[in-house]
Formats: structure tokens, C-alpha cells, sequence
């Protein structure tokens, strides 16, 4: 069954690009967080449908994650749990600097962020 | 397909008024690689610098490293489906010259990584401290778009490395290697006792800088293929990858692939190195499961005894590898993973994001959380801006006295993931 | 520059004091004496160290009397100052392991001063401590001390002198969970045909990264009806009856206990307890069956939802168990639990 699909992102670029068109779940969060965020959802039966350490940009350099789910409870998922968790963990192997940068470098992160979100585009719709 | 490579040694590198290549020394005309360079109105202006082994410089942030070459028997051209018209290349006779690359350098986005030291500590984690390198600094017009500055980049490179290649077209090569495959039956009959041996290259493909082209195709549209491992020699699949330096594969790592040039000299000794399968690297784990699933099929459908599997980046790509590996093993073929580790600073971290009891044989090119303290030098070629803030960097990556912290992460194929450094962990 | 000062730590057999018969034999220090694997010691140590003073302890006496054991050679140790700690070589002898790694463990977290073993690689010591002390692997007998010695003493000076420690195979200790890069005479590449060859001809190879290990059980088959079901619980948490009459280790426990719960139809602060260490009993003390659910468990029984409650509980504490030491506890009540007819088991941890 099709239930199609939805971003949670604390990335406003994702939200402003993809909000009109798609279902875009947008939170002011951390980049952990928003893992947080979507491992809840995910122990709620959510489908992840994209990888949470997509990108070699690495967790606390980038503020920025987004990642797709289901846009309803489908079941619970080992592998997906696994996943979370691993990308949750891996959070804390890297030292904290997301807030180090000039305001313009931001962007740079949102626009990679967004790009790779939007990867997954034509893959979800000829899918969801 | 049979492929001879000749090689052309480089030792030096000048600027002067006539590109020539001359007792292995490359001259090179500084006002016509600028021409070629901005062929590109996308860029504004470019600067060119050379650096030596050896030298008190350093490169940063680096882009792309390419190793310039020729076709100069047999079908297509160097870098074909983006400097050269498609056609199948790995066939026929092609020069490259040897102990030197084209760098390109410069900022695309502003956490741009990437260190080239040609001397100190550093010049031991990269392998392209080893080269003379011409370096290729481009501005960009105002108001251009990351994405197409990338691109722009990622193409004059390639044709200043095409323009430097062409130059060694009516020369003798110093020495020449000849790298040869056959066909399913073929290889079958001409050794019919070695065990079936392919290589399983995992390609970058999630996005803008995260990018890996084959023929010029976005491998992210790919489904998992295979080719004859000499192809890669004349630049089939070059690099669109500017993130994470320490392990993404320039394009110079493409042509010079240490997997198939280490299979390639087991090649009819004890094993017979049937073909180089691609795969990709998606952000879409459906995406990832398809993929995956093609490749267990295709090791499959060739008959595998064993493969090689190799990672590019960080995350998302381990479970890739992973998935990769635990299909191939299901199938029966024996698999050797290679990968790099982020085992945090202090070593203790779990290393991969990923893990199942089926990778069982595993090569690693160390753990990229590694510190170190690199050398102030005399020259930068490029920025350091971006050093205080590049993957590994931080806030006190500047220290006093001019030398800088950083994570290993940071040096450009300091933790290579086809295996073509000598760094490893346990 | 003066020698580095060393104090070695051997049991009763390699003093050559004897054997089984004499594993009772207190802690002695000997102070400027070299005994037994000491002198192959100072033979590689050359010019650069000296082992100061011996201490010889039985390893029953040890075991038998941890506190006061560890207390008396921490003394010994102390009155020495030594800039480095050494004990065994153990190879295989098990309590002499054991013993080595918790004397090594203590010098270095109670005096600061480092230490270093060597045993063989199945000794359960070795499982027990070479994450938190450098233990080199050896032979499985004595008749490998000149190859231990070899590693043990470089080793040993590297560590006193605070020079850096290279990765687990350039140094000779066993891997300890702590990455450490180095470079490697041949590239990654070539390093995976050569393993691919190998493992190919079905030959041993060594991976350059073990995968975490998983012990990943199959689910049993569903039990079909509840109703008639015997339902044992099994504890991790280390509730216990009040007092702790078979004394449970709060960490690192050595064995498990088995308590009848015949009649018992709720754990109270006055009749049950937790054994733990490691987090914080108070909501574990006030209510055992927070941990333990004999309470609910019992109501299920009469409600009729489950058959019954199972009259024994087994329990032990997971805090810093060996694995190998888990797995051996359930492997011996799970075949007292299916000698008593249970279906099922509903495991707690804390």
C-alpha cells in the first residue's frame, strides 16, 4: 500500500523548496534532535525511506538534516531501529561546530542538504 | 579488451612559453591553459601555481586531483561523455603521464575541505604529496550558482588535464603495461582452474558534491552495471565529489584504481579478474536495497568465486557497503570489504554505522577522527580560510605559532577506501 | 639518567614455592629481589630498567581474599614507587589471569601508575581486563615466556617512558578496543587481494576490523495458548532476597542465584533488594517488582491469563558480566527451567 511519503527537516530551505508541493515537516531543531525526532516516529511504525547520515558532510559540522518517512504508520522496522540508532550514535564522534560559520556558509549547507533530500525525489514518486 | 598503458615520467614542472614535454620535464605555456581554462564564462579568472614534492606549500581545499592522459590508439577519448564524444574506451593503446597531477583548488561552498602538504607530517597521510602538481585556481563569475561553479570546476580540470595529456601523444613511453581481459567463455577456457575474481566499486551518488559520473552519466540514475576494468584507465568514471577529502576518490584515484591494477597483477596467476561491477551510493534506501540486489545478482549471473568491495565516503555509504557484502556472501561469493573508520578522536567509538557478522574479511584505511598537528608552511595555494572550519578543524585549528589541528578527515585521501594508501588501524 | 623502576608481580608457581598445594601462600614483597620470569625481564629490559622489588602471591590466596589481597599489594606497590607495574606473564592459567589484570587494573586506577600484563589470549582474564590494561598476548604455556618476554618488556618501557603506543599488532597487546592508526608496508589494496586470496583457498585470514560481535537468536515459535502456559522470570537487575544470601557481585558477578517464589505475591521493600551497581537502587529497593514483575505476574496467573507463574526466579547482575560468564548462567538454568516444564521466560533487565 501507497501511503506516500513526508520530510522532517530543520532545514528552512527544504521547507521553503519542497513545502508547497510536498508534505514537509518542518521543526527548528538540532541536527541530533531531528534524528531524535524521527527515531520516535519510527517506534511509532514510520517508514524510513532515506538514509539519516545521508551526505559526507558530517553530523554537528552541517545543522542541517532532513530525512523522508512515510506519511503514516506502516509497521515497525529492525532495520530501520538499527539505522537510527547507529546514525544517532554516530552524532557523538564528531566535536560540535555547526555554529562556527559565517552567516553565508549556512546557506551553502541548507542548499546540500536540500539537494540531497531531493535525491530521493524521483525515487519516492515513482514509488508513493 | 586489451588495453596498453604507456607511461610517461614526469619529473619536474615548469612554466615557459611553449608547452612541450621535454626529458621528462612538462613546460607548460601558462597564457594557453588560461585560455582553455576560460573557455568557461562561468569563470572569471584562474591562477596556476606549481608544487613540488618536498616543498613548504600547502594546497587548500583541494577539489578534484587528475592524472592527464591520451588515447592515442583504439576507440573514444579520455573522459568520454564529458570531455570526449561517448564512445567504449579501454581498448587500444593510452599514454598518461606519470608523477604528476592536476590540482583544482578553490572555495565552491564554504565549508570546502580538503589539504595537499607537499612536506611535514601531512605530506605522509596524502598520496598526492608525492606528485609535482599544477595546480588550477578558479574564480568564479558573481552570483553563480554552487552547482554550476562546481561543474565548471570539475570540467576545466579536465580539459587542462586533456590539454597536458595531448601534449605527450607523439612521445615513446618510459614503460608500458598491458592490461588485458576476455569474455564469459573466454576467460573460462584460458583459465579454467583460477577462481572467478570481479571488483565491486561503489560509486558516491547523493547529491550536489556528492556526485560520481560514468560516461557522464549521474550514477545516482544507474542501476548497478558492470564494465572491463581498463575502461576506468581512460577516465570513464571521473569525480564529482568535493566532500569529505580524507575519502572520497579524486578522479586521479578512478584512473590509477589500486583494486583493479592489484587484481590486474593476479590476473592469470591465480586468479581470473573477469570484470568491474558499479554500483551506487543513493540516499533512498529503496534505492539502496535495488542496487544492492543487482549487484548480489550480477556476481551471480558471472559466476563469481570472490569479490572486492569498495566504499567512497562516510554514513550513509556503510550501509551500502554492508548490504553490498551480506547479499554477495548470501550468493556464495566470497567478499573482501574495503572502508575507513570514524572511530572519534579518542579511538573508541563504534566505527562504522553500520555492521553484520557477513563482513568477515575487512581492510580499513584508518580512523579519520585521527588529530594532528600540521606544520605552518611557507606557501598556501589556494585558502587556508576554510581550514579553521573544515571537516576535523575547529575553532582552535589555528594555533599561535601558525600550525594548525586538524582531523586526518580533512587531508585529501588520507583514508582512501579502494585501498590506495598505506594508512590502516586496529 | 637514572633506570626505570619496575615492580613485578608473579604467583606462588612461578616463585617456584610449588604448585596447587600452595596457591594459598599470602602476598610477599621482595624487595630488590628478581624471581623466576624476572630475570628473562631484566635480560630485555638491558641498561634501561630494573625490577626493584618482586611480589609473589598464591592465587587461591588471591581469589580467596580479594579485599585484603589488593589492599596489601597495593601497599606493596606503593612503598616502591616503581615508574611501571608488570604482572605474570599468565599464559593459560586462569586465576593467575585473572589475578594479573585486577592487580593491574587497581595499580593503575588507585596509584596512577601503569601496568602491564600478558596471558594467553583464552585466558578469562584477558577477556576480563585487556580493554583496561595492556595485556600482551603469549603462548599458551610457559614454554612461550621468551616470545612474551620479547613483547612484554619493550612494551613495558614504551609505557613507562609515556612514549606513544603504536596500534595492537605492531606492539604485541591484544586489541582493546581503542583504534589506533599506523601505516601499513603494502596499500589497502593490495592488502585486500592478499586477504581475498586467502580466504579464497580457504586458508586463515586476519580482518583488519572485527565486526561488533552479535549473538543474534532466532525467536522460538509463538506459545499458542497463554492460558496453559508456565512462565519463569529471569532477571539481569539483580534482585535478590533481602540481605544478598549468596552474594552477588554488584558488578562483574561470578555467578547467579535461583530463589523460590512459591506464594510470594509481591516483592517489598522489606523482602527483596537489588544487587546492582551502576545505577541507582533506590526505585529498584523501594519496589523490587519494578524490576522484577512478580506483582503483575501474579495478577495475570489469576486473571487466567497466563497458566502460571514459574515458583523459582533465576537473577543475576549484567553490570560489567563478562558475556562469557552470562551466556555459561543461562546455558545452566535454562536446562533447570526446561526440566521443570517452563514454556516460557520473560527476561528483565534494569
Amino acid at each position: 500500500m501507497n501511503t506516500g511519503f513526508m520530510i522532517i527537516t530543520n532545514n528552512p530551505l527544504v521547507k521553503e523548496k519542497l513545502g508547497e508541493d510536498y508534505h514537509v515537516e518542518y521543526e527548528e531543531l538540532s541536527y541530533e534532535d531531528t534524528l531524535k525526532k524521527v527515531q520516535k516516529m519510527i517506534f511509532q511504525g514510520y517508514k524510513l525511506l532515506t538514509h539519516p547520515l545521508s551526505g559526507s558532510v558530517k553530523p554537528n559540522e552541517t545543522p542541517y538534516k532532513s530525512v523522508m518517512l512515510s506519511e503514516s504508520p506502516e509497521g515497525l522496522d529492525a532495520q530501520a531501529m538499527q539505522i537510527i540508532a547507529s546514525a544517532i550514535q554516530a552524532c557523538g564522534k564528531f566535536q560540535f561546530k555547526s555554529d562556527l560559520y559565517k552567516p553565508q556558509v549556512y546557506a551553502d549547507f541548507q542548499l546540500v542538504d536540500y539537494t540531497l533530500i531531493s535525491s530521493a525525489l524521483p525515487s519516492a514518486e515513482s514509488w508513493r | 579488451m586489451k588495453l596498453e598503458v604507456g607511461h610517461i615520467f614526469i619529473n619536474d614542472i615548469q612554466f615557459a612559453s611553449e608547452s612541450k614535454i621535454e626529458n621528462g620535464v612538462l613546460y607548460v605555456d601558462e597564457e594557453a591553459v588560461k585560455a582553455i581554462v576560460l573557455e568557461d564564462e562561468k569563470i572569471k579568472g584562474v591562477k596556476f601555481d606549481i608544487a613540488k614534492p618536498g616543498e613548504s606549500v600547502r594546497i587548500t581545499p583541494v577539489k578534484d586531483v587528475i592524472e592527464p592522459r591520451v588515447k592515442v590508439e583504439g576507440r573514444g577519448g579520455v573522459f568520454p561523455g564529458v570531455i570526449a564524444k561517448v564512445d567504449t574506451v579501454g581498448s587500444g593503446k593510452t599514454y598518461a603521464l606519470k608523477g604528476m597531477a592536476v590540482v583544482t583548488a578553490g572555495k565552491i561552498v564554504g565549508f570546502q575541505e580538503g589539504i595537499i602538504d607537499m612536506s611535514g607530517p601531512g605530506a605522509e597521510y596524502t598520496p598526492f604529496s608525492k606528485l609535482n602538481n599544477l595546480v588550477v585556481v578558479c574564480e568564479p563569475v558573481d552570483g553563480i550558482k554552487q552547482h554550476e561553479y562546481e561543474k565548471a570546476v570539475r570540467l576545466a580540470g579536465f580539459r587542462v588535464a586533456v590539454y597536458l595529456g595531448e601534449l605527450a601523444r607523439e612521445l615513446t613511453p618510459d614503460e608500458t603495461k598491458t592490461y588485458e581481459t576476455y569474455g564469459i567463455m573466454e576467460g573460462k577456457e584460458k583459465f579454467p582452474n583460477l577462481p572467478r575474481v570481479a571488483y565491486v566499486q561503489m560509486l558516491q551518488s547523493q547529491g550536489l558534491l556528492h556526485d560520481t559520473y560514468v560516461y557522464g552519466v549521474d550514477a545516482k540514475r544507474t542501476l548497478s552495471t558492470i564494465m572491463n576494468p581498463t575502461e576506468v584507465m581512460d577516465g570513464a568514471i571521473v569525480s564529482g565529489n568535493c566532500v569529505s577529502a580524507c575519502d572520497k576518490n579524486p578522479t586521479y584515484v578512478h584512473e590509477n584504481n589500486p583494486v583493479v591494477h592489484d587484481l590486474f597483477e593476479e590476473h592469470g596467476k591465480t586468479i581470473n579478474f573477469v570484470c568491474q561491477i558499479l554500483t551506487n551510493e543513493n540516499v533512498y534506501l529503496a534505492d539502496k536495497m535495488r542496487s544492492s540486489d543487482w549487484t548480489a545478482k550480477m556476481c551471480r549471473l558471472l559466476d563469481l568465486d570472490a569479490v572486492i568491495v569498495s566504499q567512497e565516503g562516510f554514513g550513509n555509504p556503510d550501509t551500502d557497503l554492508i548490504m553490498n557484502c551480506k547479499k554477495i556472501e548470501a550468493e556464495g561469493v566470497k567478499t573482501v570489504i574495503i572502508t575507513d573508520e570514524y572511530a572519534g578522536r579518542d579511538g573508541k567509538s563504534q566505527s562504522l554505522a553500520d555492521a553484520d557478522p557477513a563482513a568477515d574479511a575487512v581492510v580499513t584505511g584508518g580512523n579519520a577522527n585521527q588529530v594532528i598537528v600540521l606544520p605552518k608552511m611557507d606557501k598556501v595555494i589556494g585558502t587556508e580560510e576554510f581550514v579553521t572550519i573544515i571537516a576535523g578543524g575547529n575553532e582552535h585549528s589555528h594555533r599561535e605559532d601558525g600550525t594548525i589541528e586538524v582531523e586526518i578527515q580533512a587531508i585529501t585521501g588520507a583514508t582512501n577506501e579502494t585501498g590506495f594508501g598505506y594508512l590502516s588501524a586496529r | 639518567m637514572s633506570k626505570i623502576k619496575v615492580v613485578h608481580y608473579i604467583n606462588q608457581f612461578f616463585a617456584q614455592i610449588g604448585g596447587e598445594e600452595k596457591a594459598d601462600y599470602p602476598a610477599e614483597l621482595r624487595v630488590g629481589e628478581i624471581v623466576g620470569p624476572g630475570q628473562a625481564l631484566t635480560q630485555q629490559f638491558g641498561e634501561e630498567a630494573e625490577i626493584v622489588a618482586t611480589i609473589v602471591c598464591g592465587d587461591s590466596y588471591f581469589n580467596e581474599n580479594l579485599d585484603k589481597a589488593k589492599a596489601d599489594i597495593l601497599e606493596m606497590v606503593k612503598s616502591q614507587n616503581p615508574d611501571i607495574f608488570i604482572a605474570g606473564p599468565a599464559f593459560n592459567a586462569g586465576r593467575y589471569g585473572v589475578a594479573c589484570g585486577t592487580i593491574c587494573d587497581a595499580v593503575q586506577e588507585e596509584l596512577g601508575i601503569p601496568a602491564v600484563t600478558g596471558m594467553y589470549v583464552e585466558n578469562p582474564g584477558a577477556d576480563m581486563f585487556k580493554n583496561k590494561v595492556y595485556t600482551v598476548s603469549t603462548k599458551n604455556s610457559a614454554a612461550g615466556m621468551r616470545d612474551a618476554v620479547k613483547k612484554l618488556a619493550p612494551l613495558a618501557l614504551k609505557i613507562a617512558k609515556g612514549e606513544k603506543i603504536g596500534a595492537s599488532c605492531e606492539e604485541g597487546y591484544m586489541p582493546n578496543g581503542v583504534r589506533v592508526n599506523f601505516f601499513e608496508k603494502e596499500r589497502g589494496s593490495k592488502r585486500a587481494v592478499k586477504m581475498l586470496l586467502k580466504k579464497l583457498a580457504d586458508k586463515p585470514f586476519e580482518t583488519e576490523y572485527p565486526m561488533p560481535s552479535f549473538d543474534r537468536v532466532d525467536p522460538q515459535p509463538a506459545i499458542k495458548d497463554l492460558s496453559k502456559a508456565t512462565i519463569a522470570l529471569c532477571t539481569s537487575g539483580g534482585i535478590v532476597p533481602k540481605g544478598n544470601p549468596d552474594h552477588i557481585e554488584s558488578s562483574n558477578a561470578s555467578h547467579y542465584g535461583e530463589y523460590d517464589i512459591t506464594g510470594v505475591m509481591d516483592l517489598t521493600e522489606e523482602t527483596y533488594e537489588t544487587a546492582h551497581g551502576g545505577y541507582d537502587p533506590v526505585y529498584a529497593n523501594e519496589d523490587a517488582d519494578r524490576v522484577l514483575p512478580v506483582d503483575v505476574m501474579r495478577e495475570f496467573e489469576k486473571e487466567g491469563v497466563i497458566g502460571k507463574l514459574h515458583n523459582k526466579f533465576y537473577t543475576t547482575v549484567g553490570n560489567g558480566t563478562a558475556v562469557a560468564s552470562a551466556k555459561a548462567f543461562a546455558e545452566e538454568y535454562a536446562q533447570k527451567l526446561i526440566a521443570d516444564g517452563v514454556d516460557a521466560v520473560i527476561m528483565t533487565s534494569t
